[in-house]
């Protein structure tokens, strides 16, 4: 007896996608297996969100396949939402619904997915509060969290139904460098405990060093650099280097006005 | 071979009036020869000058002129060596015919309407699914029965009573002169039943609730609450739109029959009161003059309404793209639509029943 084929847990191949005609992804792939923690980077505007939206069906590509435990997330709408119940996402705002407590917020999808009565979603929504650290704040609403605290709830959201694939949309951005670690650690448990497919999009390199087994750089919204944590390091493409060693990149564009502007006699 | 270049002297201090001076000396001269702005007398270089001077390249270049800056101190220089060149580029987008803005327009309204008709759709598909996993979620429509329903009653009583005195208070002036003043109970009884009673809660209701709805769902799309809601995989029509349709469809009638009993209150007030009516001769009079098909039909309209306060107000929040201005604009939006929209419904049903009894 041939034995079930051990897929991908998200194979994303050659994505081209965009908002009103202008491009922002253009031939993206991307492999990302069970256990594994893959760091999405790149500058501001390099079209990193837009992937994830697209993986998680905000967005249909234009081009190219987004498949998550082998099936195309971007097919006929029940199909899309079964497939997604197997994915937690992480907003980067951690977008809770505000109408709700934050208890209510990581109940909401125990109850409408798993069938739970009210009471006990409750109950298993406050232990996945008390995994990222926030026990005591079920009962608050989300107005009521600081930055940090509403991006651990986001993330307690996201596991609620313990995905096989957890995607993270800057888990770390703008928070101080105790929280940004506790997340990292974070991260690295649920790995350890789950076995999850967990793919980071960030622009912190001190998150990335610490959590990422591999990395995928985009820059204008093509694949500049994949591969190991430290092949990506090893990049000679001096987008790449000037990200990691957080300088600026020369795009000729400085001083070109004094130049193109003088009156040359 | 190009023409010898123009030489126009930039003054001492570049201030508005200067500047102006200065814009409208460039637009008076020919394109083709380059025109060198001379800076060697500008004593100030601060960032508006510089700001100011990029203003008239940018414009006379986007004129056809090919402009250049001679004489640049070392300050200027190093202000512009920060500048993208970029900005230069003006925005040159040329206007648009009127028959293709009304194009435009139209293109607009059926994609409008087309986006309303799938709202429609995916919410009737989700009322016929009342109960189960999937099922109407009713604890939410119970709030929004409370909310759009009962905090309605006082503010569509008051002002349905005002418009019964209204009325008869209008209709006593003629009818008086004729010594028919009793069919002012007649004038209350059928203009509310029929047209005032649903026109005027349709139009209360959109102010309180078509607002609001847009508001709340277009805040929850700015804030990604919808998209969170999508990646969930749930259905944000059976979450925000259902409960609120249902909920209206249920609290429209009966705002309806408040409206009806509050302007016939007024003008019984009126009659009684004011103008020495017998109660139980107006009373009488009111319910001779009322059919049944008089109250159904303002009953009927009453819910066509809600369901069109309820869609508006939902489209008008999930089409919200931006910040909380757009929310803003979203929530006027769907008042003056679903305002308008039910005085054409109103209006097409009126003439059905006419030519239909």
């Amino acid at each position: 007896m041939n034995a079930e084929p051990i897929l991908p847990r998200l194979v994303v191949e050659d994505l081209v996608a965009g908002y009103d005609d202008t491009p922002v992804l253009n031939g993206i792939g991307l492999s990302v297996d069970a256990g594994e923690i893959v760091a999405v980077l790149g500058a501001t505007g390099s079209g990193k969100s837009t992937l994830l939206r697209c993986i998680v069906a905000l967005l249909r590509p234009e081009q190219g396949r987004v498949l998550i435990g082998g099936r195309n997330v971007h097919g006929e709408r029940d199909e899309r939402d079964e497939i997604l119940r197997g994915v937690g996402l992480a907003f980067q705002d951690a977008a809770l619904l505000n109408s709700m407590t934050t208890a209510e917020n990581v109940a909401l999808p125990i109850i409408e997915h798993w069938g739970a009565d009210e009471e006990t979603a409750l109950m298993l929504a406050r232990m996945r509060l008390a995994r990222v650290g926030l026990g005591r704040a079920g009962d608050k609403m989300p107005s009521e969290l600081s930055g940090g605290m509403r991006k651990r709830a986001g993330i307690a959201r996201a596991i609620a139904l313990d995905p096989a694939l957890l995607l993270l949309d800057e888990p770390s951005a703008g928070l101080d460098p105790t929280t940004a670690r506790a997340i990292d650690e974070l991260i690295l448990d649920l790995r350890a405990q789950t076995d999850m497919a967990i793919v980071a999009v960030t622009h912190e390199v001190a998150s990335i060093d610490t959590i990422a087994d591999r990395a995928v750089m985009l820059a204008d919204g093509r694949m500049i650099a994949s591969g190991t944590l430290a092949e990506v390091h090893a990049s000679t493409d001096p987008r790449v280097q000037a990200f990691f060693e957080r300088r600026l990149v020369d795009d000729g564009a400085r001083g070109g006005l004094v130049g193109e502007l003088e009156w040359k006699t | 071979m190009t023409s010898a270049p123009i030489h126009v002297p930039v003054p001492k201090v570049l201030a508005a009036g200067s500047f102006r001076a200065l814009r409208r000396e460039l637009g008076r001269h020919p394109t083709g020869a380059p025109l060198v702005l001379d800076c060697h007398e500008l004593e100030s270089t601060d960032a508006l000058v510089i700001a100011r001077l990029l203003r008239i390249v940018a414009e006379g270049r986007a004129a056809g002129h090919d402009v250049h800056l001679a004489h640049l101190d070392d300050a200027a220089r190093r202000a512009l060596a920060n500048v993208d060149p970029v900005i230069l580029e003006q925005d040159t987008a040329p206007r648009r015919h009127p028959l293709e803005v009304v194009g435009a327009h139209a293109l607009e309204a059926t994609a409008t309407a087309g986006q309303i008709q799938r709202l429609a759709a995916a919410t009737v598909a989700g009322l016929t699914r009342p109960f189960g996993a999937e099922g109407i979620k009713w604890d939410r429509t119970l709030r929004q029965m409370a909310l759009i329903g009962v905090e309605a009653v006082p503010i569509v009583v008051f002002i349905s009573l005002l418009v019964g005195v209204v009325l008869a208070l209008n209709g006593a002036t003629q009818l008086r002169q004729f010594g028919a003043s009793i069919f002012i109970a007649n004038l209350v009884a059928i203009s509310t039943t029929r047209e005032m009673g649903p026109l005027l809660t349709a139009v209360i209701v959109s102010g309180r609730t078509g607002s609001a709805i847009a508001a709340e769902i277009g805040s929850m799309v700015i804030s990604e609450e919808v998209d969170a809601m999508h990646t969930m995989a749930l259905n944000p029509v059976r979450f925000l739109v259902v409960p609120k349709v249902l909920a209206l469809v249920l609290m429209m009638p009966l705002l309806t029959v408040m409206s009806n009993l509050a302007a016939i209150s007024g003008g019984y007030a009126v009659g009684v009161l004011g103008l020495d009516l017998g109660s139980d001769a107006y009373l009488s009079q009111t319910v001779q003059s009322l059919f049944m098909s008089d109250v159904t039909t303002g009953l009927v309209k009453s819910v066509v309404f809600g369901v069109i306060i309820g869609l508006v107000g939902a489209h008008r929040g999930f089409a919200v793209r931006g910040g909380p201005e757009a929310v803003g604009r979203a929530a006027t939006s769907a008042v003056v639509t679903s305002i308008i929209a039910c005085i054409v419904a109103n209006a097409c049903f009126t003439a059905l029943f006419y030519y239909t009894e």
